[in-house]
């Protein structure tokens, strides 16, 4: 039966829209398991990441295998349905409240989601509240926040204090193009990440795995 | 001649000897500040997004208090009314759909379509008139609403660059002092990644239809030359404002941006040096890989602005060649101290602008997070020890 589905993963690594598409297809047909389909996905998406951290890939190889998974998902979603997932944990992401920009944050999810982590992604312009609820709801050991301009970077810092007043056991996580060691410290975050697998390597280091 | 006119022809002698990787009398200043401007003039977001009168007081109070060697700003390159008269369902302005001081944003979406390819390709203007323009206005619902939108849009715009024109002459007369460029254009893979195919369009076109992409890139060349000459009224003496965007690493591999990117916006360039028209390379990002490439284009035609770009190598592989500006980081203005900045700006003035042919600018522009007194530490640092 794996035979239906052998090379998916390398059509993804490749970027093959139409391959990985026929593959799901004739899969589903054929009655493999969508969680093995998923899985050979997520492991093309590690492979992706790895290749972008060493150079080989950009971010328009990530961006295009990004509309390759969610086509992909789109097929496979509605059979998973009482399927349980494994993760090897939760992560909130957002992007903070005041900017819209989502191009890296969804990035970043994208290739958190390959690695196997449960990502609660709340979208754009999120207020304090609603991270709050996310991290307290999903018990979510790591919050990460995306911001693209300087401008927008008080509100993070803002949500970082209330976060922290809150109460809650999570590191955070911020990102952006213009974030560095100073507006981590400015902010009281406890990372923060530029490029697009900085936040698998942090995730790593938080749940050391 | 008054004393003003004297101060303009030194000011701009200074500016032209610098994009002429000359040597003048001290390194001059570019500030590419926006919305910093109507913090520091003590006016609300809304109200320079949508009073043009408060968006040029802005500037006028800033070159009163600085000595600065070209105009920044004015604070907003937008008028909000001209969009709302249109319905745009692409920017959200504080005072409408954002509070009164939270800037601008633009919605970025695939506005055309890949089906639009050969439409747009045919005949791009007309395809923006009868397909984008009443995709992306509501008020374009019947044709009745859509021409009021279009007389109102039009008359707006008018009235806003007839304001903008009084302003100029007044800078020159009154203080001395010129705008940093005159017209725009853009690099043909942003005029269809930016706006009208958007980045996940067009990462999907390099994959999915690349020879349309190319086409489309193509048809695009003449009219962004164009484009650029119009906007500019045929003035040659000031650098073209040309922001750069998606062609920053990390964003294309090696072989998209030699293939997609760099050909059409190459052209564009070129066909503007032509007409005796500089660039402002004003390149976003990180363009560190590609400078090898960039050298190719004429001496002197470009300034090339550094924001995250490595300097060291900028200067090593276009100095002497081109004009250089830029690199003061802009989160060292928001979180720096004054001592930080202008450490900073003296680094760049003994190691870069040594030789001349560098304007000192910050590397992106400046938004309303900056601080006054590291602005202020950035103008009096170049003033006093950028003296040749």
């Amino acid at each position: 039966m794996a035979n239906q589905i052998d090379g998916l993963k390398d059509a993804l690594v490749g970027l093959d829209m139409y391959k990985v598409l026929d593959k799901v297809k004739a899969g589903l047909d054929a009655g493999v398991a969508p969680m093995d389909m998923v899985k050979d996905l997520q492991a093309g998406m590690v492979e992706i990441g790895d290749r972008f951290a060493r150079g080989e890939y950009f971010l328009s190889e990530l961006i295009m295998s990004g509309e390759i998974m969610k086509k992909a998902m789109a097929l496979l979603e509605p059979k998973l349905a009482g399927v349980d997932q494994e993760y090897k944990g939760n992560i909130v992401i957002g992007t903070v409240q005041g900017d819209i920009h989502d191009l890296g944050k969804n990035i970043v999810a994208m290739l958190l989601k390959g690695a196997g982590y449960n990502v609660i992604d709340l979208g754009v312009d999120v207020p304090a509240e609603k991270f709050i609820d996310a991290v307290k709801e999903n018990q979510a050991p790591l919050l990460a926040m995306s911001v693209l301009l300087t401008g927008c970077q008080d509100p993070m810092r803002d949500i970082i204090k209330a976060v922290r007043d809150a109460g809650l056991d999570v590191k955070v996580l911020i990102g952006g193009n213009y974030v560095d060691e100073k507006v981590k410290e400015y902010c009281g975050a406890d990372y923060f990440g530029t490029t697009a697998d900085d936040g698998v390597k942090v995730a790593k280091q938080v749940f050391g795995a | 001649m008054s004393d003003k006119k004297i101060l303009y022809q030194e000011r701009l002698n200074r500016f032209i000897t610098a994009m002429d990787v000359g040597k003048p009398d001290r390194v001059p200043i570019r500030l590419t500040l926006s919305e910093f401007l109507a913090k520091y003039a003590g006016y609300t977001l809304q109200e320079i997004y949508y009073q043009m009168d408060k968006n040029i007081e802005c500037s006028n109070k800033f070159i009163q208090d600085f000595d600065v060697d070209t105009v920044p700003g004015p604070p907003s390159l937008w008028m909000g009314g001209i969009h709302d008269a249109t319905g745009a369902k692409y920017l959200k302005f504080a005072g409408r759909e954002l509070e009164k001081d939270k800037q601008f944003q633009f919605l970025e979406s695939d506005y055309m379509k890949a089906e639009d390819y050969d439409d747009f390709i045919a005949n791009p203007t007309k395809w923006i008139l009868t397909t984008l323009l009443p995709r992306i206005h509501t008020e374009f619902k019947d044709p009745y609403r859509a021409h009021l939108s279009l007389i109102k849009g039009a008359a707006g715009m008018v009235m806003n660059q007839g304001m903008l024109a009084e302003a100029g002459k007044r800078w020159a007369e009154e203080y001395g002092i010129f705008p940093p460029f005159s017209g725009m254009s853009k690099a043909p893979f942003d005029t269809l990644g930016d706006v009208l195919r958007g980045l996940h369009g067009i990462m999907m076109d390099m994959h999915l239809c690349p020879d349309k992409l190319l086409a489309a890139l193509d048809v695009l060349v003449d009219h962004n030359i164009y484009y650029g000459m119009a906007t500019a009224a045929g003035d040659t003496t000031l650098p073209l404002f040309m922001p750069l965007h998606r062609g920053s690493y990390p964003f294309l591999n090696p072989e998209q941006w030699d293939k997609f990117y760099w050909p059409t916006l190459k052209k564009v360039i070129e066909g503007l040096w032509k007409h005796g028209k500089r660039t402002l390379f004003y390149a976003e990002g990180d363009w560190t890989p590609y400078l090898e490439k960039i050298a190719e284009l004429p001496d002197k035609s470009i300034v090339f602005h550094v924001d995250m770009t490595d300097m060291k190598k900028a200067k090593e592989i276009l100095g002497g060649r081109f004009c250089l500006s830029g690199n003061v980081p802009n989160t060292l203005l928001t979180y720096g101290t004054p001592e930080e900045v202008s450490d900073y700006c003296k680094k760049l003035i003994d190691e870069v602008a040594c030789d001349g042919g560098f304007i000192m600018d910050a590397g992106g522009v400046v938004q309303w997070d900056a601080k006054v007194e590291n602005v202020r530490a950035m103008i009096e640092t170049t003033l006093e020890y950028g003296v040749y």
